[in-house]
């Protein structure tokens, strides 16, 4: 691998983020909106669980940061969609960047957008409605680079299994929205029927939000997260399994949009 | 610089090249001609590292390609056969990825993309976005993105499809320039009055399989005499020659008469016909050039857009 390289293609992907700022702000702002919408909706279920003084946001705030994160699976993939639509990818692929230098380079500014949508969420979430993080604020950044650098590289995988961008639109909304509501981001697990509890733990998205509710409403650190991060990094490990088994560079790839 | 032997390459059942062997010195250009899916695409992608053969061998600048073709793709600039660029970053950015993917950095950098631009009349288009660009433009740094780490062999495939004729003439005038600098150049085209222009050497390939190589000069001389053509309203008519020469040869409603004087034999060929000539539809004369060569060596008139069938 080529640090230059891997870094060249990086910088350029940055470049196209800030042409086209739409998915950032989407992601971004959107989970602000619906957070401060379903807190109300959350307070009364906090407080008959015994969370005393909740606010609500102590469940909203990390549910609607791990269900955009879900939501944005789609973005590493149609950074390589992107490129066979623009006759880019044969370049890139002709060049002295290895194929792991253009995937990373390509996939770490998805990585980037989803700790940041994540982080600003928590960090305005404490002023905008009142959210007190009871427990580490470094366990949260654990746990919340875990899931980001996990979900992409689910993304990957999405990726390679695609033939078309519309057949990853479709791959990448129905896998966040079940991530978001089997995972428990959407709805508390224990209010879900028996048989989606059940089923909830083989998400990722279910211990992201382990770890996040142990941080915030629980009073957890770095020990605490330990158990749901090392969960995320097991499935980040399987997805990137899956993804170098799978993913076919010479494979040519349809994009329209 | 670059140096190809016996490479074959299949898609499932078709087969795309048949033992190909091809050189490339530095300061040369050879021409890659053929018509549309002859095998030209599929040599420089394996060239470029983009695919792998099914046997046969690739050396590029002494590197072998197949064993070491990162090595290899350092030494090479690929100028693709569809439109790559960037659309909605600027001329410059586009630039400068190709750029700091070949490891260049800072003012060296800075220079070659303005070096670049300058030589392909994109300078004053630098900060513009390049999906703003006209077709002839976007062409252009297409190209240019191939250049900018100065490739010791640059690979053009289909390089001037679909530009205006300005750009076209911009094109062939720099990649003359790149081979006096020095660069071995493979120029794939199916466009015959481009060779001539370019004086290249010409590797001829057909259907996977090199048919005839050369400089354009020396082919015409061997294969390229004129050629008289009748075509008929209907099958053409069988005529015996009575002057020397090799006998006119049938194809469907044309009848093509190999000749040095093409005067003198379409007056015979007039009086041969005889009552066939109320059948005439139009007399063609085709002096020796490439394209008479192409013919002389395959048997058919040059089509650039034909596509070959492959068995």
């Amino acid at each position: 691998m080529s640090p230059r390289a891997c870094l060249a293609v990086f910088r350029h992907e940055l470049r196209v983020l800030r042409r086209d700022p739409s998915t950032a702000v989407f992601v971004i702002v959107m989970p602000l909106v619906l957070a401060a919408l379903m807190q109300r909706l959350f307070k009364g279920t906090l407080v008959a669980q015994g969370v005393t003084g909740a606010t609500g946001a102590e469940f909203a705030v990390p549910g609607m940061a791990v269900s955009f994160a879900a939501f944005g699976i789609g973005y590493a993939g149609f950074a390589f969609f992107r490129d066979h639509g623009w006759g880019t990818w044969e370049r890139l692929r002709a060049s002295q960047a290895s194929s792991l230098d253009i995937l990373v380079g390509k996939v770490a500014p998805a990585v980037g957008l989803s700790l940041i949508q994540m982080v600003v969420l928590f960090l305005l979430a404490v002023p905008l409605f009142g959210l007190s993080v009871t427990g580490s604020w470094p366990a949260l950044l654990v746990t919340v680079f875990a899931l980001a650098l996990c979900l992409n590289a689910f993304a990957v995988v999405l990726t390679a299994v695609a033939r078309t961008s519309q057949q990853l639109t479709v791959f990448a909304s129905v896998g966040g929205l079940v991530l978001a509501t089997l995972g428990g981001a959407f709805v508390p697990v224990e209010a879900m029927p028996g048989w989606a509890q059940a089923g909830s733990p083989v998400l990722p998205t279910y211990w992201a939000m382990q770890g996040l509710l142990d941080v915030v409403i629980d009073g957890g650190g770095l020990l605490d997260v330990a158990g749901p991060v090392a969960a995320l990094l097991g499935f980040t490990a399987v997805f990137a399994g899956l993804a170098a088994w799978r993913f076919r560079f010479d494979e040519p790839k349809v994009y329209w949009g | 610089m670059l140096r190809v032997e016996g490479l074959h390459k299949s898609y499932g059942r078709v087969v795309a090249l048949r033992g190909v062997d091809l050189e490339v010195s530095p300061g040369e250009i050879v021409s890659l001609l053929g018509p549309n899916g002859a095998g030209k695409s599929t040599l420089v992608s394996i060239v470029a590292g983009l695919r792998r053969p099914d046997a046969g061998t690739v050396f590029v600048g002494g590197v072998d390609a197949l064993a070491r073709p990162k090595a290899a793709r350092s030494l090479i600039g690929l100028a693709p056969q569809d439109l790559g660029i960037y659309p909605i970053v600027t001329v410059r950015q586009n630039l400068t990825l190709f750029g700091e993917l070949a490891g260049l950095r800072g003012r060296e950098l800075r220079t070659r993309v303005q070096e670049v631009a300058e030589a392909l009349l994109l300078d004053d288009l630098l900060d513009r976005l390049a999906g703003e660009l006209s077709g002839g433009q976007k062409r252009r740094l297409h190209t240019a993105a191939a250049l900018v780490h100065r490739p010791r062999l640059l690979l053009l495939d289909e390089a001037t499809a679909g530009a205006d004729v300005e750009t076209r003439a911009q094109l062939v005038a720099l990649v003359r320039e790149l081979a006096g600098e020095g660069s071995a150049v493979l120029y794939s085209t199916h466009y015959l009055q481009e060779v001539e222009t370019l004086g290249a050497s010409v590797v001829l390939i057909d259907k996977g399989s090199v048919l005839a190589r050369g400089a354009v000069a020396e082919l015409v001389a061997r294969h390229g005499g004129s050629v008289v053509e009748l075509r008929f309203d209907g099958e053409a008519p069988v005529i015996t020659r009575d002057r020397p020469g090799r006998q006119p040869e049938r194809d469907g409603n044309l009848l093509r008469i190999p000749t040095a004087e093409p005067g003198p034999e379409i007056a015979a060929a007039i009086t041969a016909i005889g009552a066939h000539a109320a059948r005439l539809q139009s007399v063609e004369v085709v002096r020796a050039n490439l394209e008479t060569a192409y013919l002389a060596i395959t048997g058919r008139r040059y089509e650039p857009g034909e596509e070959i069938e492959r068995a």
